[in-house]
């Protein structure tokens, strides 16, 4: 792999759709059809940032793919533009986060004019995830989401709304907004009850809603269980169920040491992950609280 | 106890050889009678090595306890023995019992696991479903697509060919609705499997001997520790075994039901993911049409310029 090789042709290649470019903008070339001139210096540009990136030059390449873009947003091309701006974006997903969320957001901008939200909900899931991960800043990450999800919805396409919206509870849920991650629990929560495939995971959002509810107020909490009960039987079966009326019993006894017995007991069987760790651990420093206050 | 009731009166140590002699020849003769006979009795007798001989060692103990009085025993010499077995047996009781309860913890957990991840894979399954779908209607747009456009070739290639266009039919511009029945077919046909599966599950349980078999082996071994073991510490034993065969009993049926579970998780996956394949099939079938639609199209602009 001769990659310092690939570099040099690729900057030929991009001199060499630069100097098309601009003679194409002159007065001859205008006449003797500059635009053959401009997609054959698209064309050239995206040949650069093939070569570019295969020398792992992924800020070059990002740049090459994006001049590819512009140019064809001027010969009134959308849909190659977008698809040249996505390139762009992925290239510069490795170098430059930033950058690569302008490119993002530009080809958003071209989808959803021309209609095509499904794509565009992609893509915003995909910029959700580098706030995710790189650039990390949570709101900007779930202000993503919930626009893919609300596209997602538009297209009728549920399951992938429901994917991106139980990312925003998560997060929400994180940053103590309850009654928004509340709603969302339990939208998806009935919204999976009825279809035969997808009831074994409505238990979960039961459960995860019942927390969140426990987070803000007992009661709540005792009342929202019931409803659950009511609404779909099989949950009162669940293990999940148990556990939260053991914990409703442990509050309502100010009693730590049951509180964190029955957490043991449900983590012998199945293992609490992160959120849940996370949540569990806020209600029982109300409990510990409360016990402080009664002191 | 056999031997017990047959040997004589122990009085003093000269007789120890004779004694042991007495009681190898009695194991020999009860031996020769019993084996072809039962052999369940055989096979007790064989648990004892030949080395040794627990007599002998019944014998150390009685010199010990001659001080004692010489009626009590040989009663007290059995049950000693057959109290340290006892509490041999009980100890190897209770460690299996509970290594069964912690194994069953075990794969309870694994069973809960394979149904999160049964979950999982259920809704991308469901959400690929309806990619697929949406896939399907836009592949029947571009066919529509693509008509009109070969229409509007038609009458750029030729006069001849616009006025044929004219008197064919307009392609209709109707959107086909989001398929979603189609999914409920298949839940419906699931359900059905599902009482099913339910009504069957209660009849298993009913019916299957080993579950009733385990409790009445809790309670029986129980019983019969209760019956030969007169004195106290018996019972808690007795209990904490009663508890371990609960939290079994317990755990086995949490196990039962998570398996249906399972069961009808994979049921339904399995026809979800068969559906899934025959419209895969379509698809592919649709999209190579639309394939050499789209070549033939291009062909024929290209010829045009």
């Amino acid at each position: 792999m001769d990659n310092s090789g690939k570099e040099k042709e690729a900057s030929a290649l991009m001199a060499e759709a630069e100097k098309k470019l601009k003679s194409s903008q002159s007065f001859f070339g205008a006449l003797f059809g500059g635009s053959s001139k401009m997609e054959e210096a698209c064309d050239l540009y995206a040949r650069a940032a093939n070569m570019y990136k295969m020398a792992k030059n992924w800020c070059a390449a990002g740049n090459a793919f994006s001049q590819a873009a512009r140019l064809h947003l001027q010969l009134q091309s959308k849909h190659d533009a977008a698809t040249n701006f996505i390139d762009a974006g992925n290239a510069f997903k490795k170098a430059d986060p930033q950058e690569a969320i302008n490119c993002l957001n530009r080809a958003i901008e071209i989808y959803t004019d021309m209609g095509r939200f499904t794509i565009a909900a992609k893509h915003h899931i995909s910029i959700a995830e580098i706030f995710e991960t790189e650039l990390v800043d949570i709101d900007k990450a779930i202000a993503h989401y919930e626009q893919a999800a609300d596209y997602y919805k538009g297209e009728e396409s549920t399951s992938s709304a429901n994917k991106c919206l139980l990312k925003v509870a998560t997060y929400v849920a994180q940053l103590e907004q309850y009654q928004k991650a509340i709603e969302i629990y339990e939208q998806v929560g009935t919204n999976a009850m009825d279809s035969t495939l997808l009831k074994y995971s409505a238990k979960d959002y039961f459960f995860k809603a019942a927390l969140c509810h426990f987070c803000v107020d007992m009661l709540n909490a005792k009342l929202a269980l019931q409803k659950y009960e009511e609404m779909f039987p099989a949950f009162s079966d669940s293990r999940e169920c148990k556990l939260v009326k053991k914990l409703l019993d442990a509050y309502e006894e100010q009693n730590v040491d049951v509180y964190t017995d029955a957490v043991k007991e449900y983590d012998t069987v199945s293992r609490l992950d992160q959120w849940l760790t996370t949540m569990l651990l806020r209600i029982k420093k109300t409990i510990q609280e409360d016990e402080s206050d009664l002191r | 106890m056999q031997h017990i009731g047959c040997q004589p009166p122990l009085n003093s140590k000269n007789k120890k050889k004779k004694e042991t002699d007495y009681f190898a020849d009695n194991q020999l003769i009860e031996q020769h009678f019993t084996k072809p006979g039962s052999k369940g009795v055989w096979i007790v007798k064989m648990a004892y090595p030949r080395t040794h001989n627990p007599f002998a060692d019944e014998e150390e103990e009685e010199e010990q306890h001659r001080s004692s009085g010489g009626f009590d025993d040989p009663q007290e010499r059995g049950m000693s023995e057959a109290e340290r077995k006892q509490r041999f047996l009980q100890q190897e009781v209770m460690r299996t019992a509970k290594s069964a309860v912690v194994s069953s913890q075990r794969s309870l957990g694994l069973i809960y696991e394979s149904e999160k991840i049964g979950t999982e894979t259920a809704e991308e399954v469901i959400r690929q479903g309806e990619a697929l779908k949406r896939t399907e209607r836009m592949v029947d747009n571009m066919g529509k697509d693509l008509e009109t456009s070969q229409k509007h070739i038609n009458s750029i290639k030729s006069v001849w060919g616009g006025l044929v266009n004219y008197f064919k039919a307009k392609p209709e511009t109707t959107k086909p609705p989001p398929e979603e029945p189609v999914a409920y077919q298949a839940s419906s046909k699931l359900q059905n499997a599902m009482s099913h599966s339910k009504e069957h599950e209660d009849k298993y349980q009913a019916s299957h001997p080993n579950l009733r078999k385990l409790d009445t082996e809790g309670f029986g071994a129980s019983a019969s520790v209760d019956d030969s073991s007169s004195n106290q510490n018996g019972y808690p034993a007795n209990r904490q075994l009663r508890a371990a065969h609960q939290t079994l009993d317990n755990n086995l049926d949490e196990m039962s039901l998570g398996l249906g579970r399972l069961k009808n998780l994979g049921l339904g996956l399995q026809s979800e993911i068969e559906n899934q394949d025959t419209s895969l099939d379509n698809l592919l079938g649709k999209v190579d049409k639309m394939d050499l639609k789209i070549n033939k199209t291009n062909q024929q602009i290209k010829n045009l310029k």
